[in-house]
């Protein structure tokens, strides 16, 4: 069908002709059916061509994976199949559901099928609930819409079913429970089993576990397996993370600009990418698996303004590979030679196929930057930053006039680490393990802070005057998540930029030039000085905000999730960026990251955080390779990886439950209430789990080498906290799923 | 719940307490009702005046804290608020004027909000469009024109009105006509006297309500929750009203109990205009008059009536939002 969607013959013939010709070629079989989907948008600037010609048949029980940046309309293109747009966006095309057309239908006529036999779960589950109502109430409401007849004892007797499906403990009280009762990952078990109670042949599920942690994600990609085995649905599984999709996917699509650029079989697109667009997103994600480093693949420059109709490939502008015959009219899909259902919109698509393509020089990957603290042995460089015992107890008070003390939140309770020169140190943990409150405690430095925080030399037990604390601030700089958020719009960037030099004192001629230098520095162009925050896009504020960070030369940069809010494009630039400087510059970073693989990526050392404490600590090879503390193993092994076949076959600890409050941290140790190891204990062992604290200690050397030295081997920069780390897995909690499982018809 | 409303009851009368406390002393401290009665013809004597005050329980010798004393004591055992420099007594006076206000002002409010929030539902679900913007730019040119001068636009209406017919219909100032015999031209007369003063007033206040709600409204329009109603299969309005109207509606639950309170303890300018006496002019004329107790009085109730508001504000939010229900 995609012969009919060249640039040529798509003026010479209508739209209808089209339709035709393409609903000649749709499989008679598939559940769901677009054809050439159109979605403009009417805006003060103009109209913006959201999504332009999208394609594709859906089998039942079959699952596509959607892809692309933000902007590049996958979300535009969920909302026009569920008729769920605003009624300003003119849609044009054919959206066929089992053989019936869906696009032009009224809302009402449409109310048939969404919820019915088109079901939607959307990104946020934190707002997608309706506060006011209890959870039982909004399922009991989507079986009533669909099923009027059906008693009120049955629709009760359903939703527990299907809260119990989803797996949300003891479902018969839940039903009773307002959201706001429910943590992020079981809101969003509940949106699937909202969206699953009338048993769908179609799921869409538009980034579901985007906003979740990692172990909640891999729940909640369980749960969708699940409710997908259960129904027997298909589904469109909407993401800009190729590892989420990598192993649910049987068909995967690229989009971009609003228009996919490959598809194919799941294999084909991750092994042998035809498109130089894809081949880029591939290269650009750091991969938690591997150790060997190498640089990211950045792709330069932004996705084109909807706004004006692409002349050429609209990928062309940031391609490494353009040449004139690009520009030349947009490509279309075509199909590529050898693959199966492999078709890619790139006109030298036949030319990148092979082994031979490495898509680091492809892109002109940086080479890897080389500290020269790299050679020197960590124990022989200074130190920079040091926590001794660092201790932060919010009080949990209750009473109006006279507040009595009900408990404490140990937020972060004893946390001890160093960071040498030249050194990344990354925290990793789940939100709510008290990565932030330690970052705020070596921030805040205060002489009566509970423990003891040392930055280049200066502690806080000195810091009494405004001097002291101003002179740290000259070690010490940070960069934030939001750099929309943390860059003040109404500040030009050479404003921004002076003000930390201005406050140490510098003149305004040396000013202009540390700015010029900088500049240049975080690769930004220098004349661009003058431009307010938003004429930037986000990885260049998020350069200004390093460019300011690094201002006043600091030895160590805190750096609070600096690429989260990023594209994974742009993410790449941003994490070659921080390389290059800690190499070049001599910089200390303290990273406090959520995703795994850029902090094995970019980091030296780790240290896992869980309620408050570290629970492992090392060498952050050492650490991923060969995890000893089970919570470190389940985090690893939650990490979605972008490789079909290892994603398969993998072996995954599906941890249970949600971080418990710290208000209910256990007497022993911390994780024992979703350990998979304390679950398969007998209970003698189990008791130790549960009335000792296990302490940091490091990992002896194993017997092996031992016998081959002749001298005692020293012990590896390894640390763990847990007494049975060699302990069996509890097998609930292990997740395989057998790849010929997933490939059943 | 019951114990929550309790102790909530009891922070507020510490509060009301301290209010009314401090506005004695204050009151004590600068009315001075002596001074009025020397500007009577014949001039009485020093001596006279100082008797004629002292026999009321105002006597200006005393210091304002024996005199507070005093008062309080009144108050606690025989719930006793004193008396006016011109005789009359409070408690007296007090259920009058209360009565009247709350007469004035009861079907006004409760007109005031059903309009405004309807009106607020109606043009939110047409946004923008003719309707919408009729209804909205009223509620703004309400805001904007001054209450004295919108009430008096009200009774040259009324008046208008009458001469068209020819006839006294409405009756544009007063309570009542006075010696009527009960039944039904007792009724008619009341309803042409309550007419004028309640559309007045329902007029005016019913933009606020409208465009806060509409705004509320419009915020959670687009709502992911809606979103999600939508795709299981609701229509866009059926959306809406089941699921937007009812979170929209919290903060409005919230500024209602809030408003209540301030209608029925100043609406001086409706009472002034309307002649009927209430509370509100009553407060003005008491400090006017140099009468201590009678604006010691006027600002207890506001503050009770304010107190009772706020925890009415607590109960509405609690009965549509389970969010902050109490544990």
């Amino acid at each position: 069908m995609s012969s009919e969607t060249t640039a040529g013959p798509a003026e010479s013939t209508g739209p209808v002709e089209r339709l035709h010709i393409a609903g000649l070629h749709a499989a008679t079989d598939a559940v769901l059916s677009v054809r050439d989907l159109n979605v403009r948008f009417n805006t003060e600037n103009g109209v913006v061509h959201a999504v332009r010609g999208v394609d594709f048949d859906l089998l039942p029980g079959k699952t596509l994976g959607i892809v692309g940046e933000s902007g590049s309309g996958k979300s535009v293109t969920s909302l026009a199949i569920m008729g769920l747009l605003p009624a300003t966006a003119e849609i044009s095309g054919s959206v066929r559901l089992k053989g019936r057309e869906l696009l032009g239908l009224s809302d009402k006529a449409m109310c048939e099928y969404r919820g019915n036999e088109l079901a939607m779960v959307f990104q946020d589950p934190l707002s997608s609930l309706t506060p006011v109502y209890t959870v039982g109430t909004q399922i009991t409401e989507a079986l009533t819409i669909h099923n009027p007849t059906m008693s009120r004892q049955a629709k009760e007797a359903r939703a527990v079913e299907l809260l119990a499906m989803v797996g949300i403990p003891s479902p018969k009280d839940r039903l009773r429970a307002f959201p706001h009762e429910f943590s992020g990952g079981m809101r969003q078990r509940v949106m699937i089993a909202i969206a699953i109670a009338n048993n769908p042949r179609v799921l869409i599920a538009d980034e579901p576990t985007t906003a979740l942690d990692v172990t909640i994600q891999a729940q909640v990609l369980e749960v969708l397996h699940r409710a997908q085995e259960e129904t027997g649905a298909a589904v469109v599984m909407i993401t800009h993370d190729l590892g989420v999709v990598a192993g649910m996917a049987d068909e995967i699509m690229v989009m971009y600009a609003g228009k996919p650029v490959e598809t194919g079989e799941v294999d084909e697109i991750y092994y042998n990418p035809r498109m130089p667009y894809t081949m880029g997103l591939l290269g650009a994600v750091p991969r938690v698996d591997v150790a060997e480093k190498t640089s990211l693949v950045p792709i330069e420059g932004m996705p084109p303004n909807l706004l004006h109709q692409p002349t050429g490939c609209s990928f062309a502008p940031r391609c490494p590979l353009v040449s004139d015959a690009c520009l030349a009219g947009e490509p279309a899909l075509a199909p590529v030679a050898g693959g199966v259902q492999h078709r890619a919109a790139c006109i030298k698509a036949e030319s990148l196929g092979g082994a031979d393509v490495d898509v680091q020089d492809v892109f002109a990957a940086p080479p890897v930057p080389v500290s020269r603290f790299d050679s020197i042995p960590r124990t022989e460089r200074s130190t920079v930053l040091q926590l001794k015992d660092v201790r932060k107890h919010f009080p949990l008070t209750r009473g109006a006039l006279f507040k009595r003390r009900i408990g404490t939140v140990k937020a972060v309770d004893g946390l001890s680490f160093d960071i040498r020169e030249g050194e990344c140190f990354s925290i990793v943990g789940e939100s709510g393990s008290g990565k932030t409150t330690t970052l705020l405690e070596i921030m805040e430095f205060h002489k009566d802070q509970d423990g003891e925080v040392v930055i280049g030399g200066i502690s806080n037990k000195q810091a009494v005057d405004a001097k002291t604390k101003s002179a740290m601030r000259r070690e010490l700089q940070m960069v934030f998540q939001d750099p929309t958020g943390a860059l003040d719009p109404r500040f030009t960037v050479y404003e921004v930029l002076a003000e930390p030099l201005q406050n140490v004192g510098m003149d305004r001629p040396a000013i202009r030039k540390r700015i010029m230098e900088l500049m240049k520095l975080v690769g930004l162009q220098p004349d661009h000085v003058n431009r307010f925050p938003n004429q930037f896009s986000g990885g260049q504020r998020q350069r200004i905000g390093i460019a300011r960070a690094l201002a006043v030369n600091p030895k160590l940069v805190v750096l609070d999730e600096p690429v989260s809010a990023l594209d994974v494009s742009v993410q790449a630039g941003v994490i070659n960026l921080l390389d290059k400087l800690r190499a070049e510059l001599g910089l200390s970073y303290l990273l406090v990251a959520h995703d795994l693989s850029v902090v094995r990526h970019i980091s030296n050392r780790v240290a896992v955080m869980y309620l408050g404490k570290i629970v492992e600590i090392g060498e952050v090879d050492r650490v991923f390779d060969n995890p000893r503390h089970p919570y470190t193993r389940a985090l690893l092994s939650a990490i979605p990886v972008p490789d079909p076949q290892l994603e398969r076959t993998r072996e995954r600890i599906i941890l249970q439950g949600d971080l418990p409050s710290p208000l209910d941290a256990p007497k022993g140790c911390n994780f024992a209430t979703r350990c998979p190891v304390f679950a398969a204990l007998p209970p003698a062992k189990q008791e130790k789990c549960l009335t000792l604290e296990p302490p940091l200690e490091p990992v002896a050397p194993s017997a092996a080498t031992q016998a081959l030295e002749a001298a005692p081997v020293p012990s590896p920069d390894q640390r763990f906290a847990c007494f049975f780390p060699d302990g069996e897995l509890d097998e609930d909690m292990l997740v395989v799923h057998e790849p010929a499982d997933h490939h059943a018809p | 719940m019951l114990k929550y409303l309790a102790r909530r009851g009891i922070t507020y009368l510490v509060m009301i307490f301290l209010t009314t406390s401090a506005g004695y002393f204050l009151a004590v401290s600068t009315l001075k009702p002596a001074l009025l009665e020397q500007e009577r013809i014949p001039r009485p004597t020093p001596e006279q005046v100082a008797t004629s005050m002292r026999l009321k329980g105002l006597d200006p010798e005393l210091s304002p804290w024996e005199r507070y004393v005093e008062w309080l004591t009144a108050i606690v055992t025989r719930w006793d608020w004193g008396r006016s420099p011109n005789g009359a007594f409070i408690n007296a006076e007090f259920g009058d004027r209360v009565w009247i206000s709350t007469r004035l002002f009861l079907a006004s409010i409760i007109l005031t909000l059903i309009i405004g929030v309807a009106l607020g539902v109606y043009s939110a679900a047409r946004q923008y469009k003719f309707q919408d913007r009729v209804i909205t730019s009223y509620s703004y040119l309400a805001y904007i024109v001054p209450a004295p001068i919108a009430y008096f636009l009200v009774q040259l209406g009324a008046i208008n009105i009458n001469e068209t017919v020819g006839q006294r219909i409405f009756f544009v100032t007063g309570i009542s006509t006075p010696g009527m015999e009960p039944g039904w031209e007792q009724f008619v007369d009341m309803l042409a006297h309550y007419a004028v003063p309640t559309i007045a007033i329902t007029l005016v206040g019913w933009g606020s309500y409208q465009i806060a709600q509409r705004q509320y409204l419009l915020d959670n329009v687009n709502a992911d929750f809606v979103r999600t109603a939508r795709a299981k299969g609701l229509t866009r309005n059926q959306a809406i009203t089941r699921h937007a109207l009812r979170v929209s509606f919290i903060p409005v639950a919230q500024s209602i109990a809030f408003t209540i309170p301030a209608i029925f303890a100043g609406g001086f300018f409706a009472e002034k205009i309307f002649a009927w006496p209430g509370v509100g002019s009553w407060s003005i004329d008491a400090i006017s008059l140099q009468d201590v107790n009678a604006a010691t009085a006027t600002l207890a109730y506001g503050s009770v009536i304010f107190a009772l508001g706020a925890i009415l504000a607590d109960f509405a939010t609690t009965l549509v939002d389970p969010r902050v229900r109490v544990q």
